[in-house]
């Protein structure tokens, strides 16, 4: 029974389905997949009226009929003008996304059933802020404002169905900014999944611990973790974590990270959890796994013919859980 | 302020702007209604007043009460169809909308039907003192739109409006180009309802007193550019309706023609000038005295040397005539002609008549007589009054006997009575006198305060001559104006207005570019829009070249717009060490895996290292500069050029 990579996409059927699936896979292959930042050039954006631009237009055709019909100055004038204003209208929403730099996508994996996260980082680079920008993945939306100069952060909710990796197929930028006339959007590819763990569910007792020490490192300090060293910085760690005592000494961009303190410790193996049902046994090893990692206890997992080395801390976890999710799928971790 | 009740409030505000617009056309009742509402949704929307709980009934009662106020405007105009009774029912209808409006959606609803007002308003009016308040509603539109679809307080109010200006600026360029090019239509899909508005003027009757209302209106009724010299001022006589059937007591135009008459002969120098006139809800154009040819193709020129439009007219209408101000007509008079303008009622001012018979029978002829008759009415103490107090039935009697006072039209029906019973065929002419003249806008604009009646008679081998008893009673009448003549009996506001100087000069430099907004805003149709292009240089210029004019012009505000407005997105590009890493990027996934989205610069090295170690070290450097650069503090541009180079020197 294997886990396959399946896209987290919606399930509709029918006419309007495969023509907005055909779309898509057409936007794909004219953009390609983007890499990390992604600067939102004018070229990949696409523009449309909202419902609402729509009933604006019909409004302009029937005031348009009884200014030519009456053959009156002012009221052509007054169509003319609210015309113009549409354009522009639509030059402003475009303007408001063109330039948009997506600085980074984090995910966030989660238990099966729950949800997981996309962490989006917008930056504006432009002279003016922008304003009602969307994130939307699937059904999810968030919008945000970016300040000139400045940064903003998307939290998008993703949801896990199924245990395994979930594909992000597409993530949707878009802003019907500044009179809700347009909407402005472009789809962004990247390369990028999930993790659904699978769920902690179980009543079994966990197998006996040992004793020994272990070394589980974690940039986020809690209250009772020690300091634990320094690692290279990543995309998507945050400028407050980084040690700039040691960039001043030369020592390129470090992290710190820390550690909590080691007590007990046992190996959760796959092969002695009882039962004939693989998902059942994975989320009884998934509770094990939570459970221990809520009392502070150092654990190990064997699966699959892998191991992971005793250890405590939120990293630790996310390995044996990630471990757990990609089970069956041949997938390494 | 709460910017989730920023967008009903705008919504409600600008409803109320586009209310204030047509106050004029919608009923008074229709008006308190919706003005109700508008506060009533303010003070709901500032938390002033608490939402009332929606129970299963409201919607029933909203349709019912909406179903009432249909009802209710069908009836107080006996029609749904029409610009005053659709405009009412939008009032309504945005009334009740504003009531039950909870979502966004309903505020869009009302801002809707706020630019449909204005639009009526629009049709209804287009004189340029509205101007400045249709584009102030419009502004407010506008940025009320942006307020509805955006409620985050990063996008203050402040910000809407001023997106909303730069946004309808930017748009005047194109509105003007539709506007010159966008081709017109020549004539309606629907007919205008006639009677548009109640317009004051002169109507085709006078009884003594009706020139006399029209005395103390200012308004204009119609301007007059000459092509030439100014004729002078005593021969300024606009000629209007021709009144020949008298009862007595008022003078009436027939409408069909009672006996066949030749046009008078043109004499001397032709004077051209374009008028503009004001509409009037009349079928008769205007003309100086006495018009020589009919202006335009559907324009009748009657025996009476009137001009007669085929329908009334109901909006402002310019038209180009020729006119002389002599005649001459050596043809007789028929005896139908003759017998039909000297018919009087046979019992009604017995001691005018007498005085006729005994004046007649001691002058020598016609002409004689009609002089004599002038000199009477210079010799017997008559006064020009606006006043001229109550007339009994036998209306000339009165004014020539008893009061002695009268206006205009009192001495033009007293003379034209006197004539008649000396068996001179002889008719009342109504029109203007006069006129004001514009050194700014360079025309001469003619008030309705320069009503007046005048006399025609026939005398034998020189046709209709014009005879105007006023002149002789109040020789100043034409030299001057009502305003000036006659002060007292006027309206001190206006009497003041009319003196003072200054307010002159700005009353001028307003008509001036009144005038010039009605000729060549309100008036501009297909065949200006020809002319235009004829100008521009295209050799008779048709339909279709309005079309290329238009789509090249369009080309030209597009190219504009999107060249001012994309300067800003220039910079919204990646810096340069973006730019640079993503060069890196690109020639280093021609030897790794694509870089993950998760994936950092050192981790990608750091892969990229491992399937590559004699790049290892290069590559490592590199990601961290790039790190450095990117999140560090204040990378230098020698640093960032340096960058650059090492990326491009990168080989893989």
């Amino acid at each position: 029974m294997g886990a396959a990579t399946q896209p987290a996409s919606s399930s509709g059927k029918g006419l309007g389905h495969r023509l907005r699936r055909r779309v898509a896979d057409w936007a794909r292959r004219r953009q390609g997949e983007d890499r990390l930042p992604v600067p939102v050039s004018t070229r990949r954006i696409y523009i449309l009226p909202t419902r609402g631009g729509y009933a604006f237009a019909a409004l302009l055709f029937v005031m348009l009929i009884a200014g030519l019909n009456y053959g009156n100055s002012v009221a052509l004038l007054i169509t003319f003008l609210l015309g113009g204003f549409a354009l522009i209208a639509m030059h402003l929403c475009h303007r408001n996304l063109a330039g948009t730099v997506v600085r980074s996508v984090a995910t966030v994996d989660g238990f099966a059933g729950e949800h997981g996260r996309l962490s989006i980082t917008l930056e504006n680079t432009a002279d003016t802020p922008r304003i009602g920008l969307e994130c939307a993945c699937e059904a999810a939306r968030v919008s945000l404002s970016v300040p000139v100069g400045a940064t903003a952060r998307a939290e998008l909710p993703v949801e896990l169905e199924k245990r395994g990796r979930v594909r992000i197929e597409r993530i949707r930028l878009s802003c019907a900014f500044p009179f809700g006339l347009f909407r402005a959007w472009t789809w962004l590819h990247l390369p990028l999944s999930l993790l659904a763990w699978p769920p902690p569910r179980g009543q079994r007792e966990p197998p006996p611990e040992a004793a020994i020490g272990g070394s589980a490192t974690s940039i986020h300090r809690a209250g009772d973790e020690e300091w634990a060293g320094l690692r290279e910085f990543r995309d998507g760690d945050s400028p407050r974590q980084v040690a700039w005592g040691a960039y001043a000494r030369g020592r390129g961009l470090l992290v710190k990270t820390y550690q909590s303190p080691a007590a007990h410790q046992r190996t959760f193996d796959f092969a002695s959890v009882p039962g004939s049902d693989v998902e059942q046994r994975l989320e009884q090893l998934a509770a094990w796994i939570v459970a221990a990692h809520a009392r502070g206890e150092r654990y190990g997992l064997k699966i699959g013919g892998q191991e992971v080395a005793p250890a405590s801390g939120s990293e630790h976890r996310a390995r044996c859980l990630n471990g757990l999710a990609l089970y069956g799928s041949g997938e390494p971790w | 302020m709460n910017p989730a009740r920023r967008a009903p409030i705008a919504a409600a505000l600008v409803f109320g702007a586009a209310l204030l617009l047509s106050v004029r056309s919608a009923p008074a009742w229709c008006l308190a209604i919706a003005l109700a509402s508008v506060v009533w949704r303010v003070l709901i929307a500032t938390g002033r007043v608490s939402v009332p709980r929606r129970r299963p009934g409201t919607r029933f009662l909203l349709g019912a009460v909406t179903a009432v106020m249909v009802v209710a405007v069908a009836a107080s105009f006996r029609t749904l169809n029409g610009l005053a009774a659709g405009t009412a029912l939008l009032v309504v209808m945005g009334a009740l909308k504003l009531l039950e409006s909870r979502s966004r959606r309903d505020d869009a609803i009302v801002i809707g039907v706020a630019l449909f007002l204005l639009l009526a308003a629009g049709l209804g009016a287009q004189g340029l003192w509205r101007v400045p308040l249709y584009l102030v509603t419009l502004w407010g539109a506008c940025a009320a739109i942006a307020l509805v679809a955006h409620d985050v307080p990063q996008f203050t109010t402040r910000a809407a409006l001023t997106l909303a200006a730069r946004a309808l600026l930017m748009a005047v360029p194109l509105a003007a180009l539709c506007f010159a090019f966008f081709p017109r239509v020549a004539g309606q899909f629907w007919a205008l309802e006639a009677g548009a508005g109640a317009s004051t003027g002169l109507s085709d009757e006078m009884s003594p007193g009706s020139i006399g209302k029209l005395a103390t209106e200012y308004e204009p009724a119609f301007r007059a550019r000459f092509e030439g010299a100014l004729p002078p001022r005593a021969a300024l006589y606009w000629r209007g309706p021709v009144l020949d059937s008298f009862d007595g007591f008022t003078w009436r135009r027939e409408n069909f023609p009672q006996y066949d008459a030749e046009r008078p002969e043109m004499v001397g120098e032709p004077v051209r000038y374009r008028i503009t006139l004001e509409p009037t809800d009349q079928p008769w154009l205007f003309a100086l005295d006495t018009v020589a040819a009919s202006p335009r193709r559907d324009v009748y020129l009657n025996r009476d040397s009137m001009l007669i439009a085929p329908n009334p007219i109901v909006t402002t209408t310019s038209y180009d005539a020729v006119s002389h101000l002599r005649t001459r007509s050596a043809a007789p008079l028929s005896a139908g002609g003759r017998s039909y303008e000297t018919r009087l009622p046979p019992d009604r001012n017995p001691r005018a008549r007498a005085l006729a018979l005994e004046m007649r029978a001691r002058a020598s002829s016609d002409a004689q007589y009609a002089q004599a008759m002038l000199d009477w009415f210079r010799d017997n103490g008559l006064e020009y009054t606006l006043e001229p107090g109550t007339t009994s039935i036998d209306s000339v009697d009165t004014t020539l006997f008893d009061s002695k006072r009268g206006f205009c039209g009192h001495f033009a029906s007293a003379y034209a009575t006197l004539m008649r019973a000396a068996g001179i065929p002889a008719r009342i002419v109504t029109g203007y006198l006069g006129g004001e003249w514009n050194p700014v806008g360079g025309y001469l604009l003619v008030r309705q305060s320069e009503a007046h009646a005048w006399t025609e008679v026939w005398l034998q081998g020189r046709g209709w001559v014009r005879i105007d008893p006023t002149a002789v009673v109040a020789p100043e009448r034409l030299q001057r104006g009502v305003f000036d003549l006659l002060p007292d009996s006027l309206p001190a506001t206006s009497v003041a207005f009319h003196r003072s100087t200054l307010l002159n000069r700005l009353r001028q430099l307003w008509d001036g570019a009144d005038q010039w907004w009605q000729e060549h805003v309100v008036e501009f149709n297909l065949r200006a829009q020809l002319h235009l292009l004829e100008k521009l240089g295209i050799d008779s210029p048709e339909w279709q070249h309005l079309g290329w004019a238009f789509a090249a012009g369009l080309l030209v505000w597009i190219s504009w717009v999107a060249l001012t407005l994309r300067r800003s997105v220039a910079r919204g590009r990646p810096d340069r060490i973006t730019r640079a890493w993503l060069r890196a990027t690109r020639k280093l996934e021609r030897v790794a895996p694509a870089r993950q989205a998760h994936e950092g610069p050192i981790d990608f090295a750091r892969r990229v290292g491992a399937l590559r170690p004699e790049l290892a070290e290069r590559v490592a450097a590199l990601a961290a500069r790039y790190a450095r650069l990117r999140f560090g503090p204040g990378a230098k541009a020698a640093e960032i050029a340096s960058f650059e180079r090492d990326v491009k020197l990168l080989a893989v």
